[in-house]
């Protein structure tokens, strides 16, 4: 089976948030989304990008919880806090790097994006990846992502899929804007 | 379970303490320490051992087996750096005025379940109080902490701790529920488990993320150790004892094997569980004494306290997030982090834009 990952174009998105109502939908999600859509200036303009959680290969998430309720699945996603084991200290949400578990303090319980675990398991997008109608969050072969990298790379170390650009390396990987490559995408 | 868990680096804790060296681990002196308790309280409770039920005696084995592994879980457990500094300071405040509340709210009555669905709670409660009360009756019968005893007829004699705590009528309601005990518990188990398996079975939510080994073996355990618990009754009431000896014989295999798994899988939360307490204080203590104020945005969001522990533990780990722009990220409020993450993608700054974050829940 062809293992396949999550690949953010950020500058596609069009804010549609479908993959923030799809997210909803997904099983054990519980009918609460766990991505974020930011207006990048929302002052000025209209663009905006997703954010969800990256997958890092080293979770600060997980290496924060006293009670390993945060279990890494074996492709690598890392997944959401077993129901019976999160005690509700919150420390994941405080180690995470770029905020992404979120707490509920009625239930004592942290859920975060476990990459729809029951779909990727089986390498079917998770569901923002399968609604996404922008083409931002995409569900992509090593081969496809090495592809993308190719075409965009100017050779002046600006291509930036993941690292050095983020705190870790991540399971999900991100390009930057074309515009800050200096390039426009060639579709 | 496939999934596998975080790899940690062990911390080992090298200790000066006379009584500590007389030991080459932790845990063999918390094993030492805890058989020995065990063998006193039933040489004091039995009278010299005089009152021991050596039908019991497959039990005394599966919980010294249970102890050990218990006690090799929970060390393990415990040398990880967030889990120690919890443990530690979780300790220091366990006298705060609320830990009774927090704890009747998270260990007894479940009121986080309540908030996750009534049918949930009701499964919950079933089973928790089931297997407690069997508990309570089952180990002091089994290391003679309690018995019963008849000097005059038609009365019972309940001896707790080697003392004569009360005298009832045999066919009286407190006889009745002694010795029905652990046949109400049975039920209650029995009546939880079906919930917990009709839910198992028929909720979609439940379907995606389940496994064998960690969600259906638990309840699977529990179910057997209860039909078998109940079909002894049964065999003493109709079959007039038909059969006993085998029966019990299953019934305290189930219960061992039980008790060997139960610090490893699911069942391992009801020993962990009162951690939630000692996280609960943590929060609010601290809390109380300083709050921290996200970098950007002034927004006090969580204790000075945890936000540096939790910089501690990631350090320990290898992970430090201090940024060029003065800060480490776990001193940024939830959303402002977003922002700042957004700013690195866009290499604009996001996060100093003072507008809230909108439309985050797909509500339109
Ligand atoms: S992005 Fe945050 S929540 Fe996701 S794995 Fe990394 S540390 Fe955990
Ligand atoms: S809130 Fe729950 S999942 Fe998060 S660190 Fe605490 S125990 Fe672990």
């Amino acid at each position: 089976m062809t293992k396949r990952r999550l690949f953010l174009e950020l500058e596609n998105c069009i804010g549609c948030r479908s993959c923030l109502a799809a997210c909803t939908q997904c099983g054990g999600h519980e009918q609460r989304n766990r991505n974020y859509v930011y207006d990048v200036n929302p002052l000025v303009n209209r663009q905006t990008m997703p954010l969800m959680c990256l997958h890092c290969v080293d979770p600060a998430c997980a290496r924060s919880c006293p009670a390993q309720a945060i279990q890494i699945h074996e492709t690598g996603a890392v997944l959401s806090a077993l129901t019976e084991k999160c005690i509700g200290c919150q420390n994941c949400t405080i180690a995470c790097p770029y905020g992404i578990p979120k707490f509920d303090e009625e239930q004592n319980l942290m859920y975060k994006c476990d990459l729809c675990i029951d779909r990727t398991k089986d390498d079917i997008p998770p569901m923002c990846a399968s609604v996404c109608p922008s083409n931002t969050l995409q569900w992509l072969t090593e081969e496809e992502i090495e592809e993308k990298q190719q075409r965009h790379d100017l050779g002046n170390d600006k291509w930036v899929t993941s690292m050095p650009y983020l705190e870790g390396e991540t399971n999900v990987k991100i390009n930057l804007p074309g515009i800050l490559e200096g390039t426009t995408k060639l579709f | 379970m496939e999934n596998t868990s975080v790899k940690e680096p062990m911390v080992h804790t090298g200790s000066t303490n006379p009584v500590n060296s007389a030991f080459a681990s932790h845990f063999a002196k918390s094993m030492f320490l805890t058989v020995s308790g065990l063998v006193i309280l039933s040489f004091v409770a039995t009278r010299m051992f005089t009152h021991v039920d050596l039908n019991l005696y497959g039990y005394m084995v599966g919980t010294v087996v249970f102890l050990a592994g218990f006690f090799y879980r929970f060390i393990s457990w415990g040398e990880r750096p967030p889990t120690k500094i919890l443990i530690k300071k979780g300790l220091k405040l366990l006298f705060r005025r609320s830990t009774l509340k927090t704890s009747v709210e998270h260990l007894a009555t479940y009121r986080f379940i309540w908030n996750r669905g009534v049918y949930r709670w009701t499964q919950h409660l079933l089973i928790g109080w089931g297997c407690v009360l069997a508990i309570l009756v089952t180990f002091p019968l089994v290391f003679g902490w309690m018995y019963f005893t008849m000097e005059e007829s038609g009365y019972y004699t309940i001896v707790a701790l080697g003392m004569n705590v009360m005298t009832v009528p045999a066919d009286g309601i407190i006889a009745f529920l002694s010795y029905n005990a652990l046949n109400i518990s049975a039920i209650m188990v029995i009546a939880g488990v079906c919930m917990a398996l009709y839910r198992r079975l028929k909720n979609m939510q439940a379907r995606a993320e389940q496994t064998f080994m960690y969600d259906f073996m638990p309840l699977y355990l529990l179910l057997f150790v209860s039909i078998t618990g109940l079909l002894l009754t049964f065999i003493n009431v109709f079959l007039h004892g038909n059969g006993h000896y085998v029966m019990s014989l299953i019934h305290q295999y189930s219960v061992i094997v039980t008790l060997i798994y139960l610090p490893f899988g699911k069942l391992a939360h009801i020993p962990f569980r009162p951690v939630s307490v000692f996280a609960r204080n943590y929060r609010e203590h601290y809390g109380k004494e300083s709050m921290k104020e996200c970098k950007v945005c002034g927004t006090e969001f969580v204790s000075t306290e945890q936000s540096n522990d939790v910089i501690n533990v990631l350090g320990q780990n290898d992970l430090e997030f201090d940024m060029k722009d003065g800060f480490n990220l776990a001193e940024l409020c939830l959303p402002c982090r977003r922002k700042y993450r957004i700013s690195k993608f866009s290499g604009f700054a996001t996060h100093e834009v003072p507008i809230k974050e909108a439309n985050q829940d797909a509500k339109g």
